[in-house]
């Protein structure tokens, strides 16, 4: 099976699925990445976009056919045009076909259409690619199988919530993530079962955060807000609690429906308006104890947001947090310190 | 700062004053709606609908030329925006919410009827967000697909065949973008849009960049260059906010004609010109002064910037039937060409090229995120085409990290380790 790369949430895995492809998220381990070094100015560019951009350049992943990147962040648009050139001018190993989807996230009537029309342009690509047509049934089958992921996710998701969640973040973020290289149905089918067995466990204690920031495609954070006996029970990021997303309906349109769910229902830096994009974490916030908000030194989004969500918290009477270190790299001990303070002073609600 | 060689630089900053003051004069007491634009926004829709413009990029460097952004970001730091924060666009805002530190530059801004963007950066919105909630005015964005396919040369092809230029579906999704914001245009003014006073404008557009494209052609075939690199911006600059009004118009054709009279007339902006430099990258508004500390020494003049030199290429539309579709298709790219590869690296080693330019510094700004990007492949390609780079990394508002004498010093070691040797050679 021909396998895709892409680089974020808000690329329709149904379609590449449908077409015969198998989507990978690209997901580099950190380290050191000499062509992002050569060729990407310094400040950037996050760690995660230079490993992709290294992994692809230096030919670490010989096997993918394709690499598929959405307009969901300027820096992914730029990793495209960068990629691009490094195979024009022939500066890397072979690079692969790569693709924009140019998915927009403002809301208008607008903005939709165009997204619709890009959705039915990429069908057409994978179509030209794998040299058939994508049927009806395929794509039914597909969003069947991925819609069982994604309920497989919520009961995930169902047993974090409450005032006794089973399930501590540091494994949710683990399971969670596992969907977006793993097959559909196998994810569903295995999800369901650690559901179940988690479901037997006594409750995790401590308080109950919710963390808001730089998406997070490692642990390193989550271990360290629960080594101080807190439970993250919700995160606001693509890689947790947001993955996947609600299930695609199935109407008779099914690439008007697939197009809908990614279009509407991911979360991203380029969502706009600001009431809609922050309308999941206000939900979210008002069921935890408080919040962790994650702005590590690579953030150049999400500071923006940052002081008017801490007003409207504090407004709420939600306590929070920020954090500016990178988790990935290990917390300093006064960040840990920090975190050990803020969640003892946390008056744990149930 | 340096003198002023040309009077026409004197004329241009004295109207944008005027022209300023003008502005707060019709807001306060006539009531009159005018908007704070990002720079890459379709000025001409606002020009035809008489709406003034403040561009956010021209009041940021005017804030920053007045030395008060390091009070405005020291400011935004304690209200809890975070120092790596993107700096350039965000510092007219800043000015705003933070205006009780520092009284803003000539008065500052009155509150505006619309705030508009073009969303490129994943930033912008934000920005543009708080500052109109600040302002209790409207933001309307205008989305940005992004750039999938950029043929060769795009230089060669956006007077005449711009419309293969860009892709369709990006033209076709600004236009209809343009329709709504005409649509708010004609509310808040109450009158209607004038789709033949659009194409005026931009006839008078591109009159205007021919003569901009004239005065490049002079710096490029005179022996030494007529016209500093900082009056340059200075001249362009004050008509491109105003672009294909008559004021932009007449100012363009006297510009030209006074840079064609020093050429004539053998005047050089340096006459101990032995370096030709160019300057790649949005200026360094906190320190013009720097432009010309490399001229009694090593002769090394700044002839080249983005700003004189995009107006031709990037602007010139012929073929105005659809001038909404042609605006489109000037409003789509811009900024694309100077900071996506493959188009940034091509046009600035061509330009080097018609230029002739011995050397090339190249911006790139701390915390300013796009403009910082495509820097790799052009220093490559400078390189490659036989031109020393020098990589500048410096903050082009942001005066609080900038070492003026350790700069001067570092490209000194530059000119005579890679340049005067080189040319002595
Ligand atoms: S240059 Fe981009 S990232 Fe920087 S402030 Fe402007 S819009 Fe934001
Ligand atoms: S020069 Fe670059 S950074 Fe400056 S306004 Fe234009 S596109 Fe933006």
């Amino acid at each position: 099976m021909p396998i895709a790369g892409v680089t974020s949430n808000t690329v329709p895995s149904e379609l590449l699925r449908a077409a015969g492809f198998f989507p990978l998220m690209l997901n580099p381990p950190r380290g050191p990445a000499a062509y992002a070094d050569h060729f990407m100015e310094v400040g950037v560019f996050s760690a995660r976009i230079r490993g992709i951009f290294h992994g692809i350049t230096a030919g670490l992943w010989p096997f993918l056919k394709l690499v598929i990147i959405p307009r969901t962040s300027e820096q992914e648009h730029k990793l495209y045009l960068y990629l691009r050139e490094i195979a024009r001018q022939g500066l890397g190993k072979s690079v692969p076909e790569v693709y924009l989807y140019n998915l927009l996230h403002s809301r208008s009537a607008e903005t939709e259409e165009y997204g619709f029309e890009r959705t039915r342009d990429l069908k057409k690509h994978l179509e030209q690619l794998a040299g058939r047509s994508i049927e009806a049934a395929d794509l039914a089958r597909c969003v069947c199988e991925s819609n069982q992921a994604r309920v497989a996710i919520r009961s995930l998701l169902n047993l974090r919530e409450g005032t006794e969640p089973r399930l501590r973040g540091t494994e949710a973020l683990s399971l969670i993530g596992a969907a977006y290289f793993m097959d559909h149905a196998a994810y569903a089918q295995l999800a369901a079962e650690a559901g179940a067995e988690m479901e037997e466990r006594p409750p995790a204690r401590g308080a109950r955060l919710l963390i808001k920031g730089t998406p997070l495609h490692h642990t390193g954070l989550h271990q360290a807000i629960e080594s101080h006996g807190a439970v993250v029970v919700a995160e606001d990021d693509w890689w947790g609690s947001r993955c996947l997303g609600e299930p695609i309906a199935a109407d008779a349109d099914m690439v008007r429906s697939i197009f809908d769910a990614y279009y509407r229902g991911t979360s991203g830096p380029r969502a706009f308006p600001p009431e809609m994009a922050d309308k999941w974490f206000f939900e979210a916030a008002a069921k935890a104890d408080g919040v962790v908000f994650y702005l590590p030194p690579e953030d150049d989004v999400l500071g923006w947001d940052y002081p008017a969500l801490r007003a409207a918290l504090a407004q709420r009477g939600i306590p929070s947090l920020l954090v500016r270190e990178d988790a990935a790299e290990g917390l300093s001990s006064e960040c840990h310190q920090k975190i050990e303070e803020f969640v003892s002073k946390i008056p744990v609600r149930s | 700062m340096a003198e002023k060689q040309l009077q026409c630089t004197a004329a241009a900053i004295e109207h944008q004053k005027a022209w300023f003051a003008q502005l707060r004069r019709d807001v306060f007491e006539n009531q009159k709606p005018y908007a704070i634009v990002q720079a890459d926004t379709p000025l001409e829709l606002f020009q035809t609908m008489d709406v003034p413009v403040v561009s956010n990029q021209w009041w940021a460097a005017l804030i920053s030329a007045k030395r008060l952004s390091p009070a405005y970001l020291d400011a935004m730091n304690t209200r809890g925006f975070h120092e790596g924060l993107c700096r350039y666009c965000s510092l007219p805002m800043a000015s705003t919410l933070c205006g009780d530190v520092a009284p803003a530059p000539w008065g500052g801004l009155p509150r505006p009827a619309l705030l508009s963007a073009r969303l490129t950066c994943d930033c912008i919105q934000r920005v543009l967000a708080i500052w109109a909630e600040a302002f209790g005015a409207e933001f309307l964005p205008l989305d940005a697909p992004a750039a999938a396919e950029l043929p060769p040369k795009w230089w060669e092809l956006s007077r005449y065949r711009w419309s293969e230029l860009f892709e369709e579906h990006r033209l076709q999704f600004m236009v209809a973008q343009f329709h709504k914001l005409i649509a708010k245009l004609e509310r808040i003014t109450g009158r209607a849009f004038d789709l033949e006073r659009l194409r005026c404008l931009m006839e008078g557009v591109n009159r205007q960049e021919e003569y901009f494209e004239e005065v490049r052609g002079l710096i490029c075939a005179a022996p030494q260059t007529p016209v500093r690199m900082q009056e340059q911006i200075s001249n362009v600059m004050a008509a491109q906010w105003l672009r294909g009004s008559e004021w932009a118009i007449a100012h363009a054709r006297r510009f030209r004609n006074e840079v064609k009279a020093r050429v004539t007339n053998g005047v050089a902006a340096c006459p101990a010109e032995r370096l030709r430099i160019m300057w790649v990258g949005a200026g360094l508004w906190h320190d013009m002064e720097f432009y010309t500390a490399f001229e009694a020494e090593y002769g090394a003049v700044f002839v080249w910037s983005m700003y004189l030199a995009f107006g031709p290429d990037g602007y010139i539309r012929y073929g105005l039937d659809d001038p909404l579709k042609a605006l489109a298709s000037r409003t789509v790219s811009m900024n694309e060409q100077l900071h996506n590869p493959p188009w940034a690296n091509e046009w600035i080693v061509e330009q080097a090229k018609l230029h002739r330019a011995d050397a090339a510094l190249v911006l790139t700004p701390l915390g300013t995120r796009p403009s910082a990007t495509g820097n790799r492949f052009i220093e490559l390609a400078l390189e490659r085409a036989g031109i020393p780079v020098l990589p500048i990394f410096a903050d082009m508002v942001d005066a609080r990290t900038w070492d003026a004498l350790e700069m001067r010093r570092k490209v000194a070691r530059f000119l005579n380790e890679r340049v005067v040797r080189r040319t002595i050679e």
